[in-house]
């Protein structure tokens, strides 16, 4: 089955090749006069954005009515202890409407907060949207021992090699030039944008990632300077294999955590190869995996690290159990990627 | 029942004024913001004595801006009504401490940061999205700040950093340690975590 699904994947990828080109052509050429009108026009996840938070107004709006009713005529404690059998509810004198009341007392105690807070509690659809948290997210995690074990290996691996290798780095070299690279690799990867762009029906912004990266490879010396964005306020949208899988109705399937790569889950492991196939830095050798490619690799790696040292670190301070935290970090901003 | 719905929606559209507050929550966040960044790019604040100085500055100005008792409300979720009311009292002091250690500590490196205050979205009749942009050389972070309104002041309860809901981010952790165990033991382990510092 899985074996299947490979060879059609090398199929689909031979397929793509000569479409892609004859595309990308053609874009180039018809799609300079859309760039400005596409430009102009507000990001595509502000504009589900505002969809989104309409939803929630209206989801809000349905169910406040009926929740503010309930309120007022069940007793202090009723209401949650029917949906939810976990709650135990303190029966202590909770009459007293301060901050620290039963969230449910603290409800009925003003109109407004009555909507928000009821929703918020009630662990329903409208809390997820509400508390913007992907509090329904969850992720199967079968290979736990695994992943847990794995997630240690990475700890080390960034606490042995990484950090110190982008710390040396950092010293070395200069932070302009670090931002020149980070640049450059940023725009290698065009091919992987305008592609899941196309892929994902958005041929608006595959078009401004192609005229972007000619821009930026042209004036921007290579690629050096996102001179696409500084020199015309050009903005992309970026775009993945796996975020593209995704928008195709393809789930996580589970958690997974790999060596150096990290947290990953099954759709977005094929959605990195397949990137890794859109890179044009993975062709500098004839061999897929080659000291030349994992080289650049590492080294776009540690570019990139050397922005965002402390940031871990940060996560992990804050976070009660770590291994939960990345997981929950991994689903969220998956998730998020896919639904705008 | 269509039509109730539409009278609903119309009702509730003409009851509520959502864009009356407008520019308000975003400017609360932004002063409160600048002032932090106001802070830790001060010259004079420098070395140890400088650090905290800093550090109480910036504490202070999150105490003004973050609502940490709805914070500690949304992280538990319906859990909330499982802790008694000294238990609650103790889990929002805690929660309080977990969040400075971890990133008030942490910020007074940042000081090459721009931030700039994009725009906001309304979420509810009562809460807005204020949204920013942390731009630096190596790229761009775009954190949301949530803020309710309580009495007259807009105060924040969740913070979205690429997408990645804080409150969230802890209500699985929380709901992961309070599914086979008592409040008790999660207040344990957060005295344990918060008494390390």
């Amino acid at each position: 089955m899985r074996r299947q699904n490979m060879t059609l994947f090398w199929k689909m990828i031979e397929f793509l090749r000569p479409m892609a080109t004859t595309v990308f052509l053609f874009l180039l050429f018809s799609g300079y006069p859309l760039l400005h009108a596409a430009s102009d026009s507000p990001d595509a996840h502000i504009d589900s954005n505002e969809e989104n938070s309409a939803a929630v107004k209206y989801v809000e709006k349905t169910m406040s009515t009926p929740a503010a009713f309930e309120k007022k005529s069940s007793d202090e404690y009723g209401d949650v202890t029917e949906k939810d059998d976990r709650s135990v509810p303190v029966a202590t004198a909770e009459k007293s409407s301060d901050e620290y009341g039963n969230v449910t007392e603290a409800e009925a105690g003003s109109t407004h907060a009555a909507s928000e807070k009821k929703s918020s509690d009630e662990y329903g659809d409208v809390t997820e949207k509400d508390a913007g948290g992907s509090e329904e997210l969850h992720i199967a995690d079968p290979v736990e021992p695994w992943n847990r074990a794995m997630y240690h290996v990475n700890d080390k691996l960034y606490f042995w090699i990484f950090k110190p290798a982008a710390k040396g780095y950092k010293y070395v070299v200069p932070e302009d030039v670090r931002g020149l690279l980070s640049s450059f690799y940023e725009n290698l990867k065009a091919p992987i944008r305008i592609v899941n762009n196309l892929l994902q029906g958005k041929p608006k912004y595959a078009a401004i990632e192609l005229a972007k990266f000619f821009i930026n490879s042209t004036v921007g010396v290579g690629g050096l300077r996102n001179c696409a964005k500084e020199c015309f306020g050009i903005n992309g949208r970026y775009a993945d294999f796996g975020q593209t899988l995704g928008k195709y109705g393809v789930g996580f399937g589970f958690y997974v955590v790999w060596p150096f790569l990290g947290p990953s889950s099954p759709r977005d492991t094929v959605g990195w190869m397949g990137d890794w196939l859109l890179r044009p830095q993975s062709y500098v050798s004839s061999e897929w995996i080659s000291p030349e490619s994992v080289g650049l690799y590492a080294h776009e790696k540690i570019n990139d690290t050397s922005f965002h040292l402390g940031e871990y670190e940060m996560l992990k301070d804050a976070a009660i159990d770590p291994y939960v935290a990345m997981r929950d970090i991994y689903i969220q901003y998956r998730t998020k990627l896919i639904e705008r | 029942m269509k039509r109730w719905f539409v009278r609903l929606i119309l009702a509730a559209m003409l009851i509520i004024p959502v864009h009356a507050f407008a520019g308000v929550p975003l400017d609360t966040v932004k002063t409160n913001v600048n002032g932090v960044l106001d802070v830790l790019r001060d010259p004079k604040l420098k070395g140890e004595t400088g650090k905290k100085v800093k550090e109480q500055r910036i504490e202070a100005a999150a105490d003004k801006l973050f609502d940490y008792v709805e914070l500690s409300k949304r992280t538990l979720g319906l859990n909330w009504n499982k802790f008694t009311q000294e238990q609650r009292k103790e889990f929002v002091g805690l929660f309080k401490n977990i969040l400075k250690d971890a990133y008030v500590d942490k910020i007074t490196a940042y000081t090459n940061e721009q931030v700039n205050f994009t725009k906001e979205a309304p979420l509810s009749e009562t809460t807005v999205e204020v949204q920013s942009v942390i731009i630096s050389k190596g790229g761009e972070t775009p954190i949301y700040y949530r803020v309710m309104k309580k009495g007259s002041d807009w105060r924040v309860y969740d913070v979205v950093i690429e997408g990645v809901s804080l409150i969230s981010n802890y209500r699985t952790q929380f709901r992961e340690i309070l599914g086979n165990n008592p409040p008790k033991t999660l207040l344990e382990t957060l005295r344990k975590k918060a008494g390390k510092k």
